[in-house]
């Protein structure tokens, strides 16, 4: 594709923090750790980072400039969002634009995040989002006690297992692989086995989705460097190219945690397969979606795992619950799903985790969980943007 | 307008210049919904211009009150102190006959009663002197009202 950014921008560094709950290290010092840790791995100095591009920052985490501040770097270009699952695939995008458009030679994505002190604003009185002028992303509404991100995921579910026959046991699947993963991943939080009966079991934390439905609550850093193709191919390590991307979907038909046209807030109800422009990260990337080995997606809950693999057209559209059935996104199944285990079993690095485990990936170095012969792994979530890595 | 972090009361609505005339007719037990006047549509929610025709004349007309859940949760979860008392306590969003999705709550059936699909109509719950929020009851509920509503 002529002019495309495609394959223009690697990455070619990656490096976290401990992953733990309630960890004596400020945000920032966790950071400081996976910026140190990323620096080696891809054998470059602080002063090369000129850019940032954090999906993260008021209220929830620190901003640009207290961390060029802290770290005392001295960048030229900024993009920055704040902390939401939403902008982890648009602070990858933009890092990736600033490097081809020349206003950045090297940009750090870093995440730092104590969730479990900050735990606050994820739901109840301190979640500044629902209480917004205009409302909140979620389906929030407090004044019908309606607080959390969970509420949006929990509404979009009902609805799906009452249109789609689908049923809270068949979800199970999802943090069920999700957790034979991690036991693959010494890093990852969960190591205990989980099954049907423990998921079944579980409390609810919103009906229908049970405790082991929702993420954790860590702490945690993950940064990612990239830099030209040109210089990634002298640096240290096998360079990662992102091939293709396409941006979030958003408009009437759409709420952030369904599939099209669901029938969540003010979608229209109808079935939809995907469309051309749903598939553009694969036509960037110049290949089909057969070509993918492992899929990465946002888990903050697990039937966002059930709408990214719909959105993408993996499987037809309520057809996805039954899709994962049979270890298909475990590990060894046909498309290994979040190898590290993801948001509900590794650690909530707000998906920078999953990040770093498909360059992990493509570098051969997974260890038990390699993916065999990895060369091209999608991230993607369930509100419709993508962006595939390739060796 | 109470503090929406207290710890001890339930957050009112916030009051907008869109969303005031929906919020003042529930006060008058009357549910209202924004209008294009040009493409005679409602919409939801309340905006400064209508999103299907992008017209600026939105007016506010008087709604049915009758639609069907189209999803439904329970939380059991206690995230606001002020709700704890009710837990487990349900949360809605019905279509209107109109076609908008509002989000409430149903009153006067069990949380295990809930189904999407299910008939409801609005009734009016005046929380506070101020302060009146829709809620939904199963269709055809005789004198279910909430005891506010009186």
């Amino acid at each position: 594709m002529s002019g495309s950014i495609s394959g223009k921008a690697a990455i070619v560094g990656i490096g976290q923090s401990a992953f733990g709950r309630f960890l004596p290290d400020s945000q920032l010092g966790l950071g400081a750790q996976a910026l140190r840790a990323a620096l080696d791995d891809a054998g470059l100095q602080r002063s090369d980072i000129d850019g940032l591009s954090l999906h993260m920052g008021w209220p929830l985490g620190a901003d640009y400039d207290r961390m060029a501040e802290v770290y005392g770097l001295e960048v030229n270009y900024v993009n920055q969002a704040w902390t939401h699952g939403r902008f982890v695939t648009s602070a990858l995008q933009h890092a990736a634009m600033a490097i081809a458009t020349g206003m950045a030679t090297v940009v750090a994505c870093i995440t730092a995040i104590c969730f479990t002190r900050e735990r606050h604003i994820l739901g109840g009185p301190g979640d500044q989002e629902g209480m917004r002028e205009q409302g909140a992303t979620h389906g929030e509404n407090p004044v019908f006690g309606l607080t959390s991100p969970a509420a949006g995921a929990a509404f979009a579910m009902q609805r799906y297992m009452a249109l789609h026959g689908a049923t809270s046991a068949e979800l199970a699947a999802v943090p069920i692989a999700l957790r034979q993963h991690a036991r693959l991943n010494p890093q990852a939080l969960m190591q205990k086995p989980l099954t049907l009966e423990d998921h079944q079991s579980a409390r609810m934390i919103v009906d229908p989705l049970r405790l082991f439905d929702c993420s954790l609550v860590t702490d945690g850093a993950v940064v990612v460097l990239l830099t030209g193709a040109d210089r990634a191919r002298d640096l240290r390590r096998l360079p990662v190219r992102i091939t293709g991307m396409q941006g979030i979907r958003s408009g009437r038909d759409e709420f952030i945690f369904a599939p099209p046209n669901l029938g969540i807030n003010q979608q229209p109800t109808a079935r939809v397969t995907p469309r051309e422009r749903d598939l553009v990260a694969y036509r960037m990337a110049g290949l089909d979606r057969d070509a993918i080995q492992g899929f990465y997606t946002y888990d903050a809950f697990s039937p966002l795992v059930l709408f990214a693999l719909e959105r993408f057209g993996f499987c037809g559209p309520g057809e996805a619950a039954r899709w994962v059935q049979g270890g298909r996104i475990a590990p060894g199944g046909e498309l290994p799903v979040n190898t590290s285990g993801g948001l509900l079993s590794e650690a909530h690095v707000c998906g920078w985790n999953s990040i770093a485990e498909m360059v992990r990936q493509l570098r051969g170095e997974a260890g038990p969980r390699q993916i065999p012969d990895a060369r091209c792994l999608q991230w993607g979530t369930c509100w419709g943007d993508s962006v595939i890595l390739q060796r | 307008m109470m503090d929406p972090n207290s710890l001890t009361s339930k957050p009112l609505p916030r009051l907008t210049p869109d969303n005031t005339p929906f919020w003042e007719a529930c006060r008058r037990h009357e549910l209202m919904l924004p209008w294009c006047a040009a493409c005679d549509r409602a919409h939801w929610p309340p905006g400064p211009v209508c999103p299907f025709c992008f017209g600026m004349r939105v007016e506010w007309r008087r709604a049915s009150g009758r639609g069907r859940i189209s999803s439904w949760v329970v939380v059991h979860q206690e995230w606001l102190p002020a709700f704890k008392s009710e837990l487990p306590y349900n949360a809605v969003q019905v279509e209107l006959e109109e076609g908008v999705r509002l989000t409430g709550n149903v009153v006067g059936v069990p949380n295990g009663a809930l189904k999407v699909g299910l008939p409801v109509e609005v009734v009016f719950d005046d929380v506070t002197e101020t302060a009146t929020l829709p809620r939904f009851q199963p269709m055809g509920t005789e004198a279910a009202s909430p005891a506010k509503d009186a």
